[in-house]
C-alpha cells in the first residue's frame, strides 16, 4: 500500500490544532459554549457527545464553514480563525462531509482529480486537463488505495453508501492535508466496512497524518483513538485517554441519562 | 411655516395619494407573487401577463356591457381557473425535478411570451383606453382627488387585510402555511396538499388579475403592459422578501411612496431604475430581504 | 444512495464529459461545414438576402454562446444577457461613426469596455445565486435599456443610424462589411474563434471548475478553491462573448438601436441555447441558425411568431429537455452500442 503521507517521524509531539473558548452562537441560541483542547500532531484525536452536543457546529467552525462568536482556532502555528474553507485548504486543513457531500453528476475520476487540482496551485489551470500531472498522479494513488479502480467511470451518485463515504474520504485527502476532519465517516455504514474503515484511519495516523474525528460509534472510537473529547450540550464534558473518558461518571451519565440511575 | 404647510398640502399629498393607489395595486401583485414562490417555490414569470390578462378581461367585460362591478368580480374569478389549470397542467410536470427554480422560471418564462403575444392577436398592438368607472372627484384637506383613486386604495387595502386575515387567521390559511413549511408533513397530516397548491397559485394569479383591473383605468392597457410591471412586483418581493406577506406589504407601499415623492425632483425615466437600485442594494446587504418566509416567519 | 434524478434540462456535466469526445466535435465541424456550403450555394446564386439573415443569425448565436457558457457551463440563468451584446453593439457603432470605421479598433474599444462594465456588473450579481442572479440580470438590463431609450445622445428609441459600413483590412487583402458573402464568411471565422475558444476553456482545469461550481457549489471551497473568482470570470468572460458578437451588428445592418437590449433579445437566446441543446455550446449555435430561419419563415406568414417559437420552446423543455443537439448525440451513443 502506497504511503501516502511522508512526514519525518521525528517530528516532536505538539499541538497542531489549538481550539480556545470557542463559542458559536445563532441568535440566542449557544451551540457551542467556551469550548477548548487540543489536537497532538500525528494523532486521532475523537470528539463524542449525545445527539445535539453541539459537534457537527464545532466541525463546521473548525473547517471554516461557520464563524465563531468568540474564540480562536489555531493550526499549525496559524490563526485561522473564522476564515473560509478554501483558505483552511490551503494552510492544510480537509474535511470530509457527513452526508456526502460529493460531485454526484461527476464520474468518480474526475471527484477525486477536482479534488487533486489543488496540488498543481494554479498551474496548468487554462491548458487541457490531460497535462496537469501533478494531478493525475494523485488521483491514480488515491484510487489504488482506496480501491475504486473499477468505479472510476461510475457517476459518484451510482455508487454503493460505502464506495461513496470511501469516496468521501478519498475527496478530502486528495489535497494532502496535514490534519483531516472525518465527520461521521461511518454513518450508515455496515459493520464490516465499519471495521475497514477503522483500519483505514489507522493506516492513515500511522503515516502521521493527524485526525480529528467525530463519531457516534463508540467503540469504534476508544479502539482508535489516542485522545477523546467529549461535548455535553455545547459545553466540554471531559476528556482525556479512552479509559479515563470510558470510567468517567459524569460522561456514562450524559450518555445514559440520569434517569438510567433511577 | 405657512409656506411648509402648503407644500405638504399641495405637493406632497397629492403625491402621497398618487403614490398609495398605485402602490395597492403593486402590493396585489407582489402578494400574489410572493404567496406562489412562498409556498410552491415557483418562479411566476408569467405573472405580468396575468395582470395584463386581467386589465384586457376587464376591458373585453366591460365591452361586453357588463357592469363595473360585476367585472370587477368576476374578472379575478376568471383569473383564477387560468391559475389553477395552468399550475395544474403545467407547473406540476416539472415540479418534482430538482431544478424546479430554474424549470419553473424558464416554463413561465415561456408561457409569458405565448400570452404576450396572444393578447396582441386578440386585442391589437395599440393600447386602449379604459373610462374611469367612478368620474369625479372629493374633497379631502382642501384638495380635490379623483373618486376612483380613492377607491382603488379602498378597496385594495380590504383586499390586502383580507388576505393577511385568510393566511394567518384561518384553517385555510393554516394550511397553506403548513403545506410551506413541510409538504410531506401537512399531507400526512390530511392537508390536500395537491389541491392546496392549485388553489393557492390560482389565488396569486387571480390577485394580480384584480391589480390589472383595478389598475387599468389608471393606465392604459397594451400588451406589453406586463412585462414592465412584473420588475417592480419582482423588485418588491426581493426587496420585502421572497414568500413574506408582511415584507410585500410594507415594501410594495414604501418603494411605492419613494418612487412617487422622488417623481417630484427627479425626471420619471428614473423611478423604475431607483428602484432597481435599492433592490441591488438590499441584496447585497440581505440577500434573503427584509422579512422571513412564508411559513418560517 | 441518493436519489440521482440527473436532470435533463441543464444536463449532467458527465454527459457532457461523455458528449465531449467525438459526437460533439463532429457536430461542431458539421455546423462549420454546413455553413460553408451555405456560402457557397448562396455565392454562386449571387444573393443577399439569405447572406444577411444567417450572418445575423451567427452573431446572435454568438450572444447564445455567452448564454450558454453561464447556464449550462456554470449554472447561472442571465435573462438579461442581451444588456452587454447591445452595449457592444452600441459601442461599436459609436466608434465606427464619430472614431474611425476601423474594424480593429471598434473591436478593441469593445473588449476593453465590455470587460470593464462586465466586472462591474458581475461584481454586483454574482453575490447572488440562482433565481435572485437572473432577476438581477434581467433588472440590471431593463433599467440600462430604459436608460438608453430615454437618452437623446444616443438617438433615444431612433437608436444610432448611419453608422459606415468598415472595411475589414487584414495587411494582405481586405473584406468589405458590405459584401454579403464576404462578411458572412468574416463573421463565420470570428464566430467560430468564439466558439473554439470557448470550447477549448472547457477541457481545461478552468472549465472543469466552472462544471464542477454548477454541480454542487457547496463543496467547491473546501477543495480549496474561491466560486466566487471562477463566477466573476465566467461572467466576464460571457459579457465578452456578447459584447463582442453585438459589436458585429452595426456592421451588418447599418444601425443600433434600444432593441438589442431588450428582453426579448436575451429570451431569443436563451431559447436557442435551450432548444439547441444546453450546455453543448454548438447547440447555441445550431439552435440560433435554425429558430433565426424559422422566425424568418414565420414570419411571412403572420407577425405573432414569438406565440410559436414561444410554444415551440416550452415543448422543448418539457418533453425534450436535451435539447437538438442532446438528442442527436444520444441516438449517436446508442447506435454506438448496439455496432456489431
Amino acid at each position: 500500500m502506497s504511503a501516502i503521507h511522508q512526514v519525518p517521524t521525528s517530528v516532536p509531539a505538539d499541538a497542531i490544532l489549538s481550539v480556545s473558548d470557542i463559542t458559536v452562537r445563532f441568535g440566542s441560541l449557544v451551540a457551542v459554549d467556551g469550548v477548548s483542547f487540543q489536537a497532538q500532531r500525528g494523532h486521532i484525536t475523537s470528539v463524542i457527545g449525545p445527539n445535539g452536543a453541539g459537534k457537527s457546529t464545532l466541525f463546521n467552525l473548525i473547517s471554516g464553514a461557520i464563524e465563531p462568536s468568540a474564540g480562536r482556532v489555531i493550526f499549525d502555528g496559524q490563526d485561522l480563525t473564522g476564515l473560509p474553507p478554501n483558505r483552511m485548504l490551503a494552510a492544510g486543513l480537509a474535511r470530509s462531509f457527513q452526508i456526502t457531500n460529493l460531485f454526484f453528476e461527476l464520474p468518480v475520476r474526475e471527484n477525486l482529480r477536482l479534488a487533486a487540482q489543488f496540488l498543481e496551485h494554479g498551474r496548468g489551470l487554462l491548458r487541457p486537463v490531460g497535462s496537469s500531472r501533478v494531478a493525475l498522479q494523485r488521483v491514480d494513488e488515491l484510487v489504488e488505495r482506496f480501491r475504486l479502480e473499477h468505479k472510476l467511470n461510475e457517476l459518484a451518485g451510482f455508487l454503493s453508501h460505502g464506495e461513496q463515504r470511501r469516496l468521501e474520504i478519498a475527496v478530502a485527502l486528495a489535497a494532502r492535508p496535514r490534519m483531516l476532519l472525518l465527520d461521521e465517516p461511518t454513518q450508515g455504514m455496515s459493520h464490516a466496512d465499519t471495521q475497514e474503515t477503522g483500519e483505514m484511519i489507522r493506516g492513515l495516523a500511522a503515516e502521521s497524518l493527524s485526525i480529528l474525528l467525530v463519531e457516534h460509534d463508540v467503540d469504534l472510537v476508544m479502539s482508535l483513538s489516542d485522545h477523546v473529547v467529549v461535548m455535553h450540550q455545547g459545553g466540554k464534558l471531559a476528556e482525556g485517554t479512552p479509559q479515563q473518558v470510558r470510567g468517567n461518571p459524569a460522561v456514562q451519565s450524559a450518555y445514559f441519562g440520569d434517569a438510567f440511575h433511577a | 411655516m405657512a409656506e411648509m404647510l402648503e407644500w405638504l398640502q399641495f405637493v406632497l399629498a397629492p403625491q402621497v395619494i398618487n403614490g398609495a393607489s398605485i402602490g395597492v395595486a403593486v402590493v396585489l401583485m407582489a402578494l400574489g407573487l410572493t404567496i406562489i414562490f412562498g409556498l410552491l417555490d415557483v418562479i411566476n414569470m408569467a405573472h405580468g401577463e396575468f395582470y395584463a390578462i386581467g386589465a384586457y378581461a376587464a376591458v373585453a367585460l366591460l365591452g361586453l356591457g357588463l357592469p363595473f362591478w360585476w367585472t370587477l368580480g368576476l374578472t379575478p374569478l376568471l383569473m383564477a381557473v387560468v391559475g389553477y389549470v395552468t399550475e395544474r397542467t403545467l407547473i406540476q410536470r416539472v415540479f418534482h425535478s430538482k431544478e424546479r427554480h430554474t424549470l419553473t422560471l424558464l416554463l413561465t418564462f415561456g408561457l409569458a411570451i405565448i400570452l404576450e403575444d396572444a393578447l396582441k392577436i386578440v386585442f391589437g398592438a395599440n393600447p386602449l383606453r379604459l373610462e374611469s368607472p367612478i368620474t369625479g372627484a372629493s374633497e379631502v384637506m382642501g384638495l380635490f382627488f379623483p373618486n376612483y383613486r380613492l377607491f382603488v386604495m379602498a378597496l385594495g387595502s380590504l383586499v390586502i387585510a383580507f388576505v393577511w386575515l385568510v393566511v394567518f387567521r384561518t384553517r385555510l390559511g393554516a394550511m397553506v402555511r403548513a403545506a410551506a413549511y413541510d409538504r410531506y408533513m401537512a399531507a400526512s397530516l390530511g392537508v390536500p396538499v395537491a389541491v392546496v397548491y392549485a388553489g393557492t397559485f390560482a389565488f396569486g394569479v387571480a390577485l394580480a388579475g384584480l391589480a390589472g383591473v383595478l389598475l387599468a383605468p389608471i393606465y392604459s392597457v397594451f400588451p406589453t403592459m406586463g412585462r414592465d410591471f412584473v420588475l417592480i412586483a419582482f423588485s418588491v418581493v426581493i426587496i420585502g422578501g421572497m414568500g413574506s406577506i408582511k415584507g410585500a406589504v410594507i415594501a410594495g407601499l414604501v418603494l411605492t411612496q419613494i418612487q412617487s415623492i422622488s417623481s417630484l425632483y427627479i425626471s420619471p425615466v428614473w423611478s423604475d431604475p431607483l428602484l432597481f437600485g435599492i433592490m441591488v442594494l438590499v441584496l447585497i446587504w440581505r440577500p434573503q430581504g427584509l422579512f422571513g418566509r412564508l411559513g418560517h416567519a | 444512495m441518493r436519489d440521482m434524478t440527473v436532470d435533463p434540462v441543464l444536463p449532467s456535466t458527465s454527459v457532457t464529459a461523455r458528449l465531449q469526445r467525438h459526437p460533439i466535435r463532429a457536430l461542431a465541424w458539421l455546423f462549420f461545414a454546413l455553413a460553408l456550403l451555405f456560402a457557397l450555394v448562396a455565392g454562386l446564386k449571387g444573393d443577399v438576402f439569405f447572406f444577411r439573415l444567417a450572418t445575423e443569425a451567427l452573431i446572435f448565436g454568438g450572444l447564445s454562446l455567452s448564454v450558454d457558457l453561464l447556464l449550462g457551463r456554470t449554472g447561472l440563468l442571465p435573462l438579461g444577457q442581451a444588456l452587454f451584446f447591445g452595449f457592444g453593439a452600441y459601442v461599436s457603432a459609436l466608434v465606427l461613426k464619430h472614431g474611425l470605421p476601423s474594424f480593429w479598433l471598434a473591436m478593441a474599444v469593445v473588449l476593453v469596455t465590455t470587460t470593464l462594465v462586465g466586472l462591474l456588473a458581475g461584481v454586483i450579481a454574482i453575490r447572488a445565486k440562482g433565481v435572485y442572479f437572473a432577476l438581477i440580470s434581467f433588472g440590471l438590463a431593463q433599467v440600462v435599456s430604459k436608460a438608453v431609450f430615454n437618452t437623446r445622445e444616443l438617438g433615444a428609441s431612433d437608436g444610432i443610424i448611419g453608422v459606415p459600413v468598415p472595411q475589414i483590412s487584414f495587411g494582405l487583402f481586405s473584406v468589405d462589411a458590405a459584401s454579403p458573402a464576404g462578411f458572412f464568411l468574416l463573421v463565420l471565422i470570428f464566430i467560430g474563434i468564439l466558439y473554439g475558444l470557448l470550447a477549448y476553456l472547457m477541457e481545461t482545469p478552468f472549465g472543469h471548475q466552472l462544471a464542477a461550481i454548477r454541480t454542487n457549489e457547496h463543496r467547491v471551497p473546501f477543495l480549496g478553491v474561491d466560486p466566487w473568482r471562477y463566477k466573476l470570470v465566467a461572467f466576464v468572460l460571457a459579457a465578452n462573448v456578447a459584447g463582442l458578437s453585438g459589436a458585429l451588428y452595426p456592421m451588418l445592418r447599418g444601425f443600433v438601436s434600444p432593441e438589442l437590449m431588450f428582453f426579448q433579445v436575451s429570451g431569443n437566446a436563451i431559447i436557442n441555447v435551450i432548444v439547441g441543446g444546453t450546455g453543448t455550446l454548438i447547440g447555441a449555435l445550431y439552435g440560433s441558425a435554425v429558430l433565426t430561419v424559422l422566425r424568418s419563415v414565420i414570419g411571412t406568414f403572420t407577425a405573432h411568431h414569438q406565440l410559436v417559437i414561444g410554444v415551440i420552446f416550452m415543448i422543448s423543455v418539457i418533453f425534450f429537455p436535451r435539447g437538438m443537439i442532446g438528442y442527436v448525440v444520444a441516438a449517436l451513443e446508442r447506435r454506438k452500442e448496439t455496432a456489431p
